[in-house]
């Protein structure tokens, strides 16, 4: 490992001194604040079984969210903070946290990593970044769904390490990388993960991503593999599908899961899209823990204008094993809320 | 009080300007970009070869030649839109063009149409890129919701357009292919 390594630092150094000096670009800034209003059907805030959206009756907070973007020549970097609840105690790990101090809830750290293009087909990237896994991401502005997936809350949210990516073609590229175990700014089992992404673009408008990590992660060492991909299909119309499988590796831990997740969007009019999400998510048995599945069914409108988006939602899940809560407290098969969020880009 | 005056006049100007500013319609309801400008000093050729290399070198990383006469030269590129908010800012989409350009003796015209509006989002890693593949046609009329951003979107976009066009006009005025050509000047400090 040291030695791949070492090939992969010497390599980008010797291409970095040989480099052209290109121009500057001007500094990028931007970001997002949101806010939701949640309701649960059944007046318990613990339905919710899915990251984020956690409060009940409650105008609350999601959080803030600033990039800073920059290159020059052929380097450039992405540092990306957030603050509030969806960025910070909702997300993992809180980065005023290290093996000497327990977790203050500062802030989140979403991005921070330097990429350098050696050529227009090949570049590198090193630091903390937005996981390559799955549909859904952190950021509300990245989703359409306001709450998310069985898939996203049980997924990687961020990956360390260091990637390269060919693109063999605007249809065509690949990525490979080394990486720490999920969610971590440092390394608690080495750099111990590997990861790789295959992107192909079979036709115009539909994107596709064969993604694959395999090593440390959330219950010790495992495999996850997982499809993400959208079409475009008409002006109005948009399908996204997201599949995914992880095993942990030591198959008496719980933990290891499977689902989908399908996406259709339809644009009614000019400034107002309705999407529909559909998901089935298992998780499987585990030594004496045996395997639970859930539904979810999410109705989601996106009204924008300008940079600011409502995002109204109805969500019902189901599972039979009756892990929701009715209103007295007994336990039930469904759970449902509505909520009402507002989310500003800039 | 005068200069106050003076200041609020100006901006006021200033704006009015701005607003002047606006894409024509060509026979098909479509906008255009239209000029037509006189070069006597260059022969038909000379301006043909040199906007070949404008679109094949100078603009290279967002043109793509797609037909080309002994008198015209048809090409397709995109052009990044900016959201600015003082000096920083970020990409919020591209727009797609058709650039055709034509020469006679002593005089060459060009036009962009077939204007196609792609939004930009920021992706998980931070990075702006296009939503999606299908542009909108930059003559719709949007709804009520979205026109403030609509008309964001058309002023930056005849910017860019008025920039580039500039460009275009001072590179086929001046041969930049033989000024690349010549070696850098070199100085000796044996000899004074």
């Amino acid at each position: 490992m040291k030695k791949l390594l070492t090939a992969i630092f010497a390599m980008a150094s010797t291409t970095c001194a040989l480099a052209q000096e290109t121009p500057t670009s001007p500094l990028e800034i931007s970001g997002s604040v949101d806010t939701y209003f949640k309701y649960d059907f059944a007046k318990n805030p613990l339905n919710g079984r899915t990251s984020f959206v956690t409060d009940h009756n409650s105008v609350s907070l999601g959080m803030i969210d600033i990039a800073l973007k920059k290159k020059t020549g052929k380097a450039s970097f992405v540092g990306e903070l957030s603050f509030g609840p969806r960025g910070q105690s909702q997300s993992i790990p809180d980065a005023s946290q290290d093996a000497l101090t327990p977790a203050k809830s500062s802030f989140n750290i979403q991005n921070l990593y330097i990429n350098y293009d050696f050529t227009d087909q090949f570049s590198m990237t090193a630091g903390y970044m937005g996981t390559f896994i799955g549909y859904e991401v952190i950021s509300p502005v990245g989703n359409f769904n306001y709450s998310t997936s069985y898939l996203f809350t049980n997924g990687p949210f961020q990956n360390a390490g260091i990637k390269a990516t060919y693109k063999f073609s605007d249809k065509v590229s690949l990525m490979a990388g080394l990486f720490n175990d999920w969610n971590v700014y440092s390394a608690s089992r080495g750099v111990s993960a590997i990861g790789g992404q295959l992107m192909v673009a079979p036709v115009e408008g539909w994107t596709a991503y064969i993604n694959a990590l395999s090593g440390a992660g959330f219950g010790g060492y495992g495999t996850i593999i997982d499809l993400t991909t959208s079409y475009q299909i008409t002006e109005k119309f948009k399908l996204g599908l997201n599949a995914a499988n992880y095993d942990i590796k030591d198959s008496s831990v719980p933990g290891s899961y499977a689902g989908a997740a399908l996406y259709p969007q339809f644009a009614v009019l000019d400034a107002v899209t309705l999407g529909l999400r559909g998901e089935y998510f298992k998780f499987k048995a585990a030594g004496a823990v045996p395997a639970t599945a859930f539904t979810a069914v999410t109705l989601t409108a996106n009204i924008k204008s300008g940079g600011l988006t409502f995002i109204p939602e109805v969500r019902l899940d189901h599972n039979s094993d009756k892990p929701f809560f009715k209103e007295g407290g007994a336990s039930a098969p469904n759970g449902g809320q509505f909520s009402l969020a507002a989310v500003y880009a800039f | 009080m005068k200069h106050l005056l003076f200041i609020i006049l100006a901006i006021f100007s200033i704006q009015l300007s701005a607003q002047q500013k606006q894409f024509s319609k060509d026979d098909n309801g479509k906008f255009i970009y239209y000029q037509v400008v006189d070069s006597l000093q260059l022969d038909k050729d000379t301006l043909l070869q040199r906007a070949k290399s404008f679109v094949n070198v100078a603009y290279k990383k967002s043109m793509r030649q797609e037909n080309a006469t002994d008198s015209s030269v048809l090409a397709k590129g995109t052009m990044i839109i900016d959201k600015t908010i003082l000096v920083a800012g970020h990409p919020s989409g591209e727009v797609s063009y058709n650039f055709v350009f034509e020469a006679r003796k002593g005089k060459y015209r060009f036009w962009l149409t077939d204007l196609l509006f792609i939004p930009y989002q920021r992706d998980r890693y931070g990075n702006f890129v296009a939503t999606t593949k299908i542009g909108v046609p930059l003559e719709r009329t949007p709804g009520k919701l979205s026109a403030g951003a609509w008309k964001d979107i058309l002023n930056s976009a005849y910017n860019k357009i008025e920039k580039f066009s500039g460009d275009f006009k001072k590179y086929l005025a001046t041969n930049k292919v033989e000024k690349a050509q010549k070696k850098a000047e070199t100085i000796s400090t044996k000899k004074w």
